[in-house]
């Protein structure tokens, strides 16, 4: 296995193997990319200097035929936030770079101009992007794709947002796939690094192809049978509206409430009556949850895009109070064009909205435009003005943690964890996503635990050891698919036995092992990104829900009234770190690194826990 | 009874499930470039995603094309007789689909063999794109659409259990030709 070294202040490259241990160790994705963060950091680095570096992996199963294989992750130390970040794409992008015969590209320094990096199989070049500077990233994608000469080169961009280093710049790949979170295009764009193109054309290894081919028959026969496969291919993410609005758990108005009036005119099945003329798959993917649009007509006509799914149309619907889904369309499309989190940017322009009705802050502020619920010109106007830095744009673009030192007055209606905004479930109806959110190793992102469903089907009576370990369970398993390169949604959305991704892996690399052999390293590298967050100062304060979770109930809906309880919270995290092996102030305890085999991580810590 | 293989780009995914079943059954690798079918995903200009496999013409352009008589139509399958192949890839450039491949690592152009009469891709689809019809039934999507869409149909609306219907039919001597009636 090949990790691509690239120096772009040296415009060179060089390729390194990488030892079985090593690889078995970390398995692939976030793991890997977690490991090679760590052995490279050093305190103090700004996470947009040349310093530091940005790791692309997919996974040991990426390419492979079986669900869902065209995950990889992206793993830096995140300017968003200031400690570890990683975000996972989808599409065909990490496959192709597998097939080219590298499982993970390490990219440091920073190129002297724009520039673009092309790897042909083996015959890797940094190349002038001056060409593409300012283009979108949809566009920068076609572009490429017709001067290379070839349509089937897979193409990885930032757009406008990522050039400025704007800290929710997004990494786009196969047109409307993002890694999203963290701020990944802004490492890019510090680097001078616009895009990543790639033609593979190699076998992927695979020990046992005859039991993989006869596990995955089974496995794509056994999702097609699920009475949900045809409806998912259909609306994809985006029959989750109605589910969260009837769940009471859709972010609206600011995550002030958590109940859309209007949420059938920005549901899947306006979706898909109206607006969508196709579906999009990742690579090898059968439930196929891209959704391409189109709006015929009205002031948003012509737009065309991949999305959204759930999270954009709830921030950029209910959230921001727009019922109007071709106003979300056009919202997603510029969001992916210029190349930023629809996560983050919906959050914040709320947030926005919300201090102007509030007089938190004045129209001065706003560059003389007032903002108000529902005004999806404004919106977009926003979302514009984030991506160029213009204005309180520029202000917006520096990510939570810059809208705070600007307008301290904002902190308590900005729903954050440690700098990065939440996702679109509302935490105050269930404890353990307050603690999923709190504990995340990235921030406030879903991705790492989305426990609220099951809690509010089952947990009623649970103590909080059970929410506890489930918070535990679901980091553990979900962060596990990103170390494989698969997506999760198979195993979430259509009960598809995570046991067989264990048989997955072991019919690739020709080693037997389990399940729980293959959690116990998901934990092993959740203790080291851990680590590495302990090493750039985060402390147990740190781990806290967004503040309106305790002190803003919510209005309407059927939870009207729930708010959470601080010390209830202070309690459940003091068993989450016992559980984990972390001491009182949530740093990983020697043994625990020890067993982790993470032996090097423990002379860091010890000056951590003196300090305190 | 002779089967076709048909696709319908309407309802592809691009997920490339049928390069990937293909490669494995034909190559033996997990290399969906060296499928004998491949799934083209344009966009934004246009939008469209469309599998290209052998058509298996009954007068094929990449036969005629051959200087070396590699290429024979054997039971309505298009084939590729590797020992005459010169590898010239005359046959990939005259095939008007382009469904004719090559690789660096296998010597001779590789395309669709229908599987022996049970194609993989069209079992593995998701999305049910890629189908295996009898040759006479082609067309028929296409016939059916100009039938819906002819545009003098009359209709009536009744009940039935108290739920109202519509019914669209076309009576005797009421339209015009069909030519110029249709619907756009």
């Amino acid at each position: 296995m090949k990790v691509l070294h690239v120096d772009m202040s040296e415009c060179k490259t060089h390729v390194e193997e990488v030892d079985e241990e090593f690889a078995l160790k970390y398995i692939g994705g976030r793991g890997w990319g977690a490991r090679l963060v760590w052995e490279h950091m050093k305190e103090g680095t700004d996470p947009l200097s040349p310093e530091n570096i940005i790791v692309i992996a997919p996974g040991p199963l990426s390419g492979l035929y079986l669900p869902s294989s065209g995950k990889t992750s992206i793993c830096s130390i995140s300017p968003t936030t200031g400690i570890y970040g990683d975000s996972n794409i989808g599409g065909m992008f990490g496959v192709e770079l597998r097939q080219a015969g590298f499982d993970a590209v390490v990219i440091k320094g920073k190129a002297p101009d724009l520039s673009y990096l092309w790897i042909d199989d083996d015959d890797i070049q940094l190349k002038s992007a001056g060409k593409y500077a300012g283009m979108g990233s949809i566009e920068t994608e076609h572009q490429l794709r017709e001067d290379i000469g070839d349509e089937t080169v897979k193409v990885a961009s930032i757009g406008p947002a990522g050039e400025k280093m704007v800290k929710m710049a997004c990494i786009t790949a196969d047109w409307g796939r993002n890694a999203g979170r963290t701020g990944m295009g802004a490492i890019l764009g510090s680097k001078n690094l616009k895009a990543i193109a790639i033609r593979g054309t190699r076998d992927l290894p695979v020990a046992d192809l005859k039991r993989l081919t006869r596990l995955s028959d089974k496995a794509y026969k056994k999702l097609s049978q699920h009475n949900l496969f045809e409806f998912w291919q259909r609306q994809g993410l985006m029959s989750v509206i109605d589910y969260a609005n009837t769940a009471g758990i859709i972010p609206t108005h600011n995550f002030k409430d958590t109940h859309f009036e209007e949420a059938d005119k920005i549901n899947g099945d306006v979706m898909e009556l109206e607006y969508k003329i196709g579906d999009t798959a990742c690579f090898g993917c059968p439930m196929a949850c891209g959704n391409v649009n189109l709006v015929k007509d009205g002031k948003y006509a012509g737009t065309v895009i991949e999305g959204p799914e759930y999270e954009t149309a709830a921030m950029f619907g209910s959230n921001v109070g727009v019922s109007d889904f071709s106003a979300i369309l056009r919202a997603n499309y510029l969001c992916d064009e210029y190349g930023i989190d629809t996560i983050t940017a919906g959050s914040l322009i709320s947030v926005m909205i919300e201090a102007y009705e509030k007089d938190l802050v004045t129209l001065e502020d706003l560059d003389g435009m007032a903002l108000n619920w529902g005004d999806d010109e404004s919106v977009m106007e926003m979302i514009r003005k984030i991506a160029f830095r213009e204005g309180v744009g520029d202000t917006l673009a520096e990510g939570a943690y810059g809208v705070i030192e600007r307008w301290p007055q904002l902190a308590p209606i900005i729903s954050h964890v440690k700098g990065l905004d939440q996702s679109a479930y509302d935490a105050r109806v269930a404890m353990t996503m307050a603690l999923g959110y709190a504990t995340s190793d990235i921030g406030a992102h879903h991705a790492r635990a989305w426990p609220i469903a099951k809690e509010l089907e089952m947990g009623g009576n649970w103590d909080l050891n059970e929410k506890a370990d489930l918070v535990i369970y679901h980091q553990t398993v979900r962060p596990l698919f990103d170390m494989l390169g698969v997506c999760r949604l198979p195993w979430i959305e259509l009960g598809f036995d995570e046991n067989t991704y264990a048989e997955f892996f072991s019919a690739a690399v020709g080693i037997e092992f389990t399940l729980e052999e293959l959690l116990k390293l998901s934990n092993d590298v959740y203790n080291l990104t851990r680590a590495i967050n302990i090493r750039l100062g985060l402390t147990r304060d740190d781990d806290r829900p967004p503040e309106r979770v305790f002190n803003d109930p919510i209005k309407t809906g059927p939870h009207a009234g729930k708010v959470l309880n601080r010390d209830e919270f202070r309690e459940i995290l003091d068993i989450y770190y016992q559980r984990r092996g972390w001491d009182v102030d949530g740093i990983p305890t020697d043994e625990t690194l020890k067993a982790s085999g993470l032996e090097d991580a423990i002379e860091y810590m010890e000056p951590k826990r003196k300090a305190e | 009874m002779r089967k076709k293989l048909t696709v319908i780009p309407e309802r592809c995914s691009g997920c490339r499930v049928c390069e990937l079943v293909c490669a494995i059954s034909h190559a033996g690798v997990n290399n969906p470039k060296k499928a004998n079918i491949r799934v083209i995903s344009l966009y934004p200009h246009p939008v469209i995603k469309m599998p290209v496999v052998c058509d298996q013409c009954k007068k094929p352009q990449c036969r005629d094309a051959c200087p070396a008589d590699a290429i024979v139509v054997t039971d309505g399958v298009v084939t590729i007789l590797e020992d005459r192949c010169i590898s010239c890839h005359a046959c990939v450039s005259a095939c008007p689909i382009g469904a004719i491949f090559v690789h660096e690592d296998i010597e001779t152009p590789f395309k669709c063999d229908l599987c022996g009469g049970n194609p993989k891709c069209v079992a593995a689809c998701p999305k049910k794109a890629i189908l295996y019809v009898p040759e006479h039934t082609l067309g028929q999507a296409h016939r059916l659409v100009s039938a819906l869409q002819y545009a003098n149909m009359q209709e009536v609306e009744y009940f039935e259990h108290g739920e109202k219907k519509k019914l669209r039919y076309a009576e005797i001597e009421t339209g015009g030709t069909r030519g110029d009636s249709r619907e756009h």
